[in-house]
């Protein structure tokens, strides 16, 4: 089998990027894999490609709906056709359609709480499974950042499918998060492909003020003297709003991008900054998702992220095509008390756990009432089905020390009297002893070099409809 | 026309006899019998349903701004104008929300796509991410694009062609075309948010909003005339044959049929004052509905003879004075344009 030759003929590409090789010769021999790629670095062609050899159908397993919807469009856009992706929030008419004719895909995304439905258990088992790929697996581990117990489910409903080969994909996971992977995907022996986390392209400064206005005019500062493309991350919808306002002010193009905004918008801020008609996208963590672009030059953080493994994937999304980038970390005194509340906000409380062990089946209408949070809810009625209250409770005294360790981790990042790079590495249990030039703010950074590779902006077409028309067919 | 006078024009309409949100129901396309009626009896269809995914803060922030300028007047149970607000005359608008009722997004979202499309194409761009995820507008753009045979440079042609002549006849400003030209995507050309286009024109993000409903409206009353067959493909579904709502509609075929109003409650496990709100809907709409089976001429010509003696539409005034007849008669009277058939 000659794999480049495939992947030529299939998608036009002439070499695999680092890791996608040796992950997809392993899956063909029919091993277990795990595989650890940063963000950009061409995780679903792991899958992509096996699917053209593999007889039977690739099933994808994805968290998040958004996530899940754009990769089915990457497919799409790739000339992929037996595309489809099941989830709860599909027209009763359109899952029934697919359920009959599910065997015409050959990809087949499904959202965790789908799989677990015995209908779509006996569908897919007929079907006849070559490959289950565990999107974003490290979500299945309650040390990650981003737990989703429904994703355990995933775990319970392998034997039913007859335990197919599998495999997991992640861009961020330490030792212990690995660790989990395997057990809960029982992974037998696996091949596992650890991409290194460092990405010598990016330079981390970390600027510290004593207040906000400070900080602020820092920025203000920083997005004169810097091109983009750059992502400011903001913190919350109004800031993101806020600073979009200011940059625009400087006659700089900024626009801001939040979860409040209808899906039309959105998408048009994606392609505006996409098509170089925008700098600076001022953003809220909602931002990045659906974003293929290989040359942004700069990713700043106005607010703290709330964990190392939530930094380190927004500033992955900078420097894809391998040039020098800048990732600017603006702290002012103070700044992690919104860390402390975004993280206690995200966790159930006792009574509401209570409540729920209490109320079993109907507490969703609390959850309607606005008594009980979502995203409590979804994580206590995990565990109430496996767990006396004592049980949970503690499970949930243990989530909130490690989400506390976790904004300890990035209190620390701050206060670094060290190397950046090397404190990021350690979180992530890699050592890293080699220093790139340009490394970060403790090793000295050369400014002069990221003033130079500003990117050619384009004009936006102003005037009347009229011309605008000419601009859009310009036959 | 501002999102404020939309606002105020309905407010004029109703003034003293419905409550402030009642405005909110109207222009967010509500299908409930009392949103129906209204626009029949104080003749509001151009504002029904413009803006279907309206923010109830949105709308607040307007009641604030009417107030602050002294139109409004603060009370918790029905709107009250100031004389100023009756004095201020409001333009004409294209608007014509009871006809599209909201479809005219679709229409744009089939329109975005196609555009869109055939600007990657022209500049030789085959792959792009297409600017409306939803599937249902990927799937009818994709067939209507094989159909016309975008590809070809003269069909290319004659579809801009065709949406430059047709725009130009659409009875709106310039400004509002231009608005809604801005909306539209193309090869490495973004659509513009409604911020940006906000900030770009000076007005605020809810103007913008109404006024590409109203280039919207404008546009196709042209399109209509099938005078441009390109873009008149694109009307599939659109425009609502018949003025009924759905559900009005399958009353309408048993009533037909011969049944009555209570055995069609029966039929359709529907509560009776559903139905009486569907007949209501029939009387507005069909100049022909006859409402002889509900009430004799003599009590058809009270309700009228009070409500213009009165200056009223509140059905409870009505009944006041005239408590032999039923709710369900007065507003089935009043729904009704000409007189007693």
């Amino acid at each position: 089998m000659n794999l480049e030759k495939l992947l030529y003929d299939t998608y036009g590409y002439t070499e695999f990027r680092p890791g996608q090789k040796q992950v997809i010769e392993q899956v063909l021999a029919g091993r277990d894999v795990l595989a650890l790629l940063p963000t950009g670095m061409g995780k679903s062609l792991c899958y992509q490609l096996p699917g053209k050899i593999l007889p039977g159908a690739i099933v994808i397993v994805s968290p998040l709906l958004s996530l899940m919807q754009d990769q089915v469009a990457q497919l799409k856009k790739m000339g992929e056709k037996s595309v489809i992706a099941i989830n709860s929030f599909m027209k009763p008419e359109d899952r029934e359609r697919v359920w009959n004719t599910l065997g015409t895909y050959k990809f087949i995304f499904i959202a965790p709480e789908m799989l677990v439905q015995p209908y779509a258990l006996g569908k897919l088992k007929a079907l006849g499974i070559s490959l289950l790929v565990a999107d974003e697996a490290h979500c299945i581990s309650q040390w990650g950042f981003d737990f989703r117990p429904d994703y355990l489910r995933i775990a319970e409903v392998l034997p039913k499918l007859g335990n197919p080969q599998t495999l997991a994909l992640t861009a961020t996971a330490t030792d212990k998060v690995t660790d989990e992977i395997k057990r809960y995907l029982k992974l037998v022996d696996p091949f596992v492909y650890s991409h290194p986390m460092d990405r010598k392209n990016i330079s981390y400064d970390i600027r510290k003020f004593d207040n906000d206005s400070d900080k602020l005019e820092e920025l203000l500062n920083v997005v004169t003297t810097y091109g983009g493309p750059g992502i400011i991350y903001a913190g919350t919808r109004r800031k993101s709003q806020e600073l979009a306002e200011r940059i625009l002010a400087l006659g700089i193009r900024a626009a801001f991008y939040h979860g409040g905004m209808e899906q039309q918008d959105r998408i048009f801020v994606q392609q505006q900054f996409a098509h170089k008609e925008l700098e600076w996208v001022c953003a809220t963590n909602a931002f990045g998702m659906g974003v293929h672009i290989p040359d942004i030059r700069h990713v700043i953080h106005f607010q703290l992220p709330s964990s190392i493994e939530g930094y380190v994937q927004e500033v992955g999304r900078a420097g894809r095509d391998s040039l020098p980038s800048l990732a600017t970390l603006l702290y002012a005194v103070g700044d992690e008390r919104l860390v402390e509340s975004l993280i206690m906000d995200d966790l159930p409380e006792k009574h509401e756990i209570e409540l729920i062990y209490e109320r079993g089946e109907e507490a969703k209408q609390l959850v309607e009432q606005g008594m009980i949070r979502e995203t409590a809810y979804r994580i206590i009625s995990y565990w109430r089905e496996r767990l006396p209250l004592e049980g949970t409770l503690n499970q949930i005294e243990q989530l909130k020390k490690e989400k506390q360790r976790q904004a300890d981790s990035i209190r620390r990042l701050v206060h670094t009297s060290g190397c950046i790079r090397q404190h990021i590495s350690r979180s992530f249990d890699q050592e890293n002893l080699e220093i790139p030039p340009n490394c970060c703010s403790f090793h000295g950074i050369d400014y002069s070099l990221f003033k130079d590779l500003q990117s050619e902006l384009k004009a936006s077409p102003k005037g009347s409809w009229k011309e605008r028309l000419e601009v859009l067919l310009p036959i | 026309m501002r999102f404020d006078e939309v606002v105020l024009a309905i407010m004029k309409a109703v003034d003293g006899q419905r409550t402030v949100s009642s405005p909110y129901h109207l222009i967010k396309g509500k299908k409930s019998g009392q949103t129906i009626q209204d626009i029949g009896y104080f003749k509001l269809h151009p504002y029904f349903a413009v803006l279907p995914k309206l923010d109830k803060q949105d709308y607040l922030a307007s009641i604030d701004r009417l107030q602050a300028q002294g139109f409004l007047i603060p009370n918790d149970n029905k709107v009250q104008l100031h004389g100023s607000a009756f004095a201020l005359e409001i333009p004409p608008a294209p608007l014509n929300g009871w006809k599209y009722r909201g479809n005219e997004n679709r229409f744009f979202s089939r329109l975005s796509l196609v555009v869109q499309t055939m600007s990657n194409f022209m500049q030789g761009q085959k792959r792009f991410d297409p600017v409306v995820t939803d599937e249902t507008v990927q799937a009818w753009a994709k067939a209507y694009l094989k159909r016309i045979d975008f590809r070809s440079s003269a069909v290319q042609k004659a579809f801009k062609n065709q949406l430059e002549n047709s725009l130009a006849l659409a009875k709106t400003s310039e400004v509002h075309k231009a608005i809604l030209m801005e909306r539209l995507s193309g090869c490495g050309v973004g659509g513009l948010t409604w911020d940006q286009l906000a900030m770009e024109h000076g007005l605020l993000p809810i103007d913008v909003k109404i006024a590409a409903v109203e280039a919207l409206h404008a546009w196709l009353d042209v399109l209509e005339g099938m005078e441009y067959p390109l873009l008149a493909g694109m009307l599939e579904g659109i425009i609502q044959q018949s003025a009924l709502t759905e559900s009005a509609k399958r009353t309408q075929n048993l009533s037909e049929r011969g049944f009555s109003l209570q055995q069609i409650a029966e039929l359709r496990q529907l509560k009776t004052s559903t139905i009486e709100d569907h007949f209501v809907e029939m009387a507005m709409n069909d100049p022909a509905f006859s409402s002889a089976p509900f009430m004799d001429e003599q009590l058809f010509q009270s309700i009228h003879h009070i409500s213009k003696e009165l200056k009223t539409m509140r059905l409870r005034d009505i009944k006041e004075r005239l408590p032999e007849a039923s709710y369900f008669q007065i507003r089935l009277a009043l729904a009704m344009r000409g007189g007693f058939t």
